[in-house]
């Protein structure tokens, strides 16, 4: 029988069994990175590199993990958190305002096929928003888990999750019939 | 379309659009990073637990002259009226009894997310 991400949480508070926590990677791997791309617009290694940083964090702070959220949203925290601090120091954390996402509407700019544009369109959208569509609607998380994670308010996680989906649904019109 | 299933549409476009990413020795490079487990540790907690333990009910049964203040307070439990001990118990239990309920109540607060 497999066994569930809070007993494997529990062997690695209890003996330190680096093979259990080996387990939760492999199972969350895909989702924290899949996450991280979106975050970053893509950079792969960027991604990859943040990914490891957050496993790694989560492992040396997992006695900090009280089991009141999913392990995943936890994880998705301090991912989140890892891409903050990296976007700070890169200077890249303001994202692209209105106007610079308005200037990209060009449809020339946007190629064939559906999820080419709807990717694109997603790294269009300032971070904020990003986030919490990424979180919501692709990952499945409640807007009370989501405001967790990005640690803002349940209000502005539903603002943001509701203009994101205009832009994104507004570049997709033609998709959409 | 309505609003609706332009939502629903338009997610499950999303969750379509990431496919599932490959381990391919990702669980491995953040294994190799990992601090080293502290097996020392797990046995040396117990250990001066139960150290200072035998530590302090040696020190307690040498000063209080071989524990004959046990034997003095024990003649004294068996003076004291019925009554008074069903007293006792009925008061012990009922606060037990609080406790829990204000633990269980606290505890249902914080799980609320």
């Amino acid at each position: 029988m497999e066994l569930t991400d809070a007993a494997l949480v529990a062997r690695v508070l209890v003996d330190d069994d680096q093979h259990a926590f080996g387990e939760l990677v492999r199972r969350q791997q895909s989702s924290v990175r899949g996450l991280l791309r979106q975050l970053t617009r893509g950079d792969l290694a960027l991604a990859d590199d943040l990914a490891q940083d957050a496993f790694v964090r989560a492992y040396k702070n997992i006695r900090g993990f009280r089991g009141e959220a999913k392990f995943s949203t936890w994880l998705y925290r301090i991912a989140y958190n890892c891409f903050r601090e990296d976007a700070r120091r890169r200077k890249e954390l303001v994202g692209i305002n209105e106007e610079q996402w308005q200037a990209k509407q060009d449809p020339q700019t946007v190629d064939a096929g559906l999820r080419h544009d709807l990717m694109h369109a997603l790294s269009l959208l300032p971070l904020h928003e990003r986030s919490a569509i990424l979180l919501c609607c692709q990952n499945g998380l409640s807007h009370d888990e989501a405001a967790r994670v990005l640690d803002i308010p349940l209000g502005t996680v539903k603002t943001n999750v509701l203009r994101g989906r205009e832009k994104l649904k507004k570049t997709l019109a033609a998709w959409a019939q | 379309m309505n609003e609706q299933t332009e939502h629903d549409w338009l997610d499950r476009k999303l969750q379509e659009a990431v496919p599932y990413i490959e381990d391919d020795g990702f669980t491995a490079r953040v294994l190799r990073q990992l601090p080293a487990p502290q097996r020392g540790g797990r046995f040396l907690r117990p250990l001066i637990l139960v150290g200072m333990s035998a530590l302090a009910s040696s020190l307690t049964y040498v000063l209080s002259d071989g524990g004959r203040f046990i034997l003095v307070e024990m003649f004294k439990l068996t003076t004291i009226p019925t009554l008074w001990v069903v007293a006792f118990a009925l008061a012990s239990g009922m606060l037990v009894m609080a406790g829990g309920i204000f633990a269980a109540m606290s505890k249902t607060s914080q799980i609320q997310y």
